[in-house]
């Protein structure tokens, strides 16, 4: 009797939550573009991991000089986006929820149980990453970055498994339906059949009275259903497409107002990004403060230099001595690993020429110092591709200014294609690695 | 062998070994001691997508569609508002943290520089200002071509 309670209460609210735009055709069709979106968050989240944390045998292109503030901008942008994406994926797929029995054998169970870790670990991975442009870490108790990275493996694990599910659902509706059936509606779970008469068929319009009849319930939850049941029916062409356009409509929104802290083109409509181009010291955003990575007194002393080694060979640069050499004057972007980007103005001596002082020959990799303390960035290493790129700037100046004490005075690192955590602020050392 | 059959055994296998290698950056990267706080969430995600969102926007559009068939309102125009309160509702869970943070305090000024409550209220506004220009051609159409749009 209890189960048959269930029963019937699942089949109710299967029933009730049944709507045009709730189709498998449109799970495929949303799903396509989640499935994008993911995949494209997926591929450009691996490649600042490994520009972060490279794999000995990585080399990295340097060229485009954007690469990183495309892809990083792509990561966080598609991020936003996963949000009305997502969102409209479950809500069409909501009233399987209420499946019912709600477990038939393992598999199933299997299947469920995947379904419930890919939906969580989804929310959880767009949520901890909008929160972390927001730089809000106190709410999370894990860390960011390493959660992150580790969940990004679930998800597109349980892509691909639950793609494979789905297989059959999904070739079946990939295409458009030649001739669209003005009132049909199917229910989400294709193999259930539609059958009226039979009670645990969900998903047909909620008006249907011939279905009403069949599953009445008593009681509170069956007055709940009948008033549920008796509202107006949605059209389903109308529906379906005002749904679709409400997904775009969103979708637009959000890239549009957020994606200007990322990319120049959007900086006019920048309502919602957490940066804004042009608003920081020498005209540019920071990360980490002077006084938070706690270098403001070792970063002004006068006595400040610069020491650069090559086994035995050192030499040390004042902030003169380095002005006094060859000075080069790029243009580089500053790409957070946060997804905010801003093109700049950097001036400053190349990096190959430092090296070269100290008889480093060819290809060489090095090691840069920070004077900051208890960072995970305060030591850098910096491959051959880079360290001999001529775009590559031991930066002494910036937007035509000295170099704010936020932006890393007396000197920082600046290079084609990196993150903004491994462009070093506050140079201390370099060192030629054999 | 199928190739669905094929397709999908490849498909499991390759999710597996996601799964793997999820797995072991959980065990080698994450301190044991934030499990807990990771399962906390995963959780909860569900308990507050499923069990509460879901249901509230469930409640709202029953409730928008009974109190437009009474008041006879057509369903495009009905659809149309409810549109916007989707738009409106997604806007709104991607800026409040992002005002709420702002005030909370940020480690610089550069950090959430602009003025998010302003602008989610110019947003709403112009929203708004979008919706009644949607119904105002609905209803011109509507009045134009009866007989294809009236349901």
């Amino acid at each position: 009797m209890y189960i048959l309670a269930v029963h019937r209460l699942l089949n109710g609210l299967r029933r009730s939550l049944a709507m045009p735009s709730r189709n498998p055709r449109m799970a495929v069709v949303i799903g396509r573009l989640l499935a994008i979106a993911f995949l494209l968050c997926f591929a450009t989240g691996i490649y600042s991991h490994f520009l972060q944390d490279p794999l000995p045998w990585m080399v990295f292109p340097t060229r485009p000089v954007n690469l990183y503030q495309v892809s990083q901008g792509v990561h966080i942008t598609a991020g936003i986006l996963c949000f009305p994406l997502l969102f409209a994926k479950l809500y069409i797929v909501f009233p399987e929820l209420f499946q019912t029995p709600p477990v038939k054998s393992f598999p199933h169970f299997l299947e469920r149980a995947s379904i419930a870790l890919f939906v969580s670990s989804s929310i959880v991975q767009i949520v901890i990453g909008l929160l972390n442009t927001y730089q809000w870490y106190e709410l999370f108790p894990f860390p960011f970055r390493q959660t992150h990275y580790a969940l990004s493996f679930v998800i597109i694990g349980s892509l691909a498994i639950h793609i494979a599910v789905k297989l059959d659902v999904i070739a079946k509706h990939w295409r458009r339906p030649a001739a669209e059936p003005a009132s049909v509606v199917e229910p989400v779970d294709a193999q259930t059949p539609d059958d009226p008469t039979v009670p645990s068929a969900p998903g047909t319009l909620t008006s249907s009275p011939g279905r009403n009849a069949v599953i009445r319930a008593e009681g509170v939850t069956g007055r709940l259903f009948d008033w549920i049941d008796t509202t107006p029916p949605a059209e389903p062409r109308t529906s379906r497409r005002g749904f679709l356009a409400v997904v775009g409509i969103a979708s637009a929104a959000v890239v549009a107002l957020t994606a200007g802290q990322s990319f120049k083109l959007f900086d006019g409509v920048n309502a919602f990004g957490a940066r804004k181009q042009g608003v920081g010291p020498n005209g540019l955003p920071i990360n980490r403060t002077a006084a938070a990575a706690k270098v403001e007194a070792v970063a002004s002393d006068p006595d400040w230099v610069l020491t650069v080694l090559n086994g035995t060979e050192t030499k040390t640069f004042t902030r003169a001595q380095l002005l006094a050499l060859p000075q080069h004057t790029v243009e580089l972007p500053i790409s957070c690993v946060e997804g905010w980007s801003q093109m700049a103005t950097w001036t400053g001596v190349r990096l190959g020429d430092l090296v070269d002082s100290v008889g480093a020959r060819g290809g060489t990799a090095i090691k840069a110092t920070s004077l900051e303390q208890n960072s995970s960035y305060a030591i850098m290493h910096m491959g051959p591709e880079y360290v001999r790129d001529d775009l590559t700037l031991v930066a002494l100046e910036l937007n035509g200014d000295v170099l704010d004490l936020d932006h890393g005075y007396p000197a920082r690192m600046i290079a084609p294609g990196r993150p903004g955590v491994l462009q070093t602020k506050w140079l201390s050392s370099l060192e030629v690695l054999s | 062998m199928t190739a669905l059959r094929a397709w999908r055994i490849g498909l499991i296998a390759l999710g597996l070994a996601f799964f793997v290698v999820g797995g072991i950056t959980l065990l080698n990267d994450v301190n044991p001691a934030r499990y807990l706080g990771i399962a906390i969430w995963l959780l909860g995600a569900l308990v507050i997508h499923d069990g509460i969102i879901s249901f509230v926007v469930f409640g709202a559009n029953i409730v928008t569609r009974k109190t437009g068939g009474r008041l006879r309102i057509p369903l495009p125009a009905l659809l149309i508002v409810q549109g916007a309160l989707v738009v409106a509702g997604i806007m709104t869970l991607i800026v409040v943290p992002a005002m709420l943070k702002k005030s909370i305090g940020t480690a610089n000024p550069t950090l959430l520089p602009l003025d998010y409550g302003l602008h989610l209220v110019v947003f709403y506004a112009v929203l708004a200002g979008v919706t009644a220009l949607a119904l105002a051609v609905y209803g011109v159409v509507r009045r134009r071509r009866p007989a294809q749009l009236v349901e």
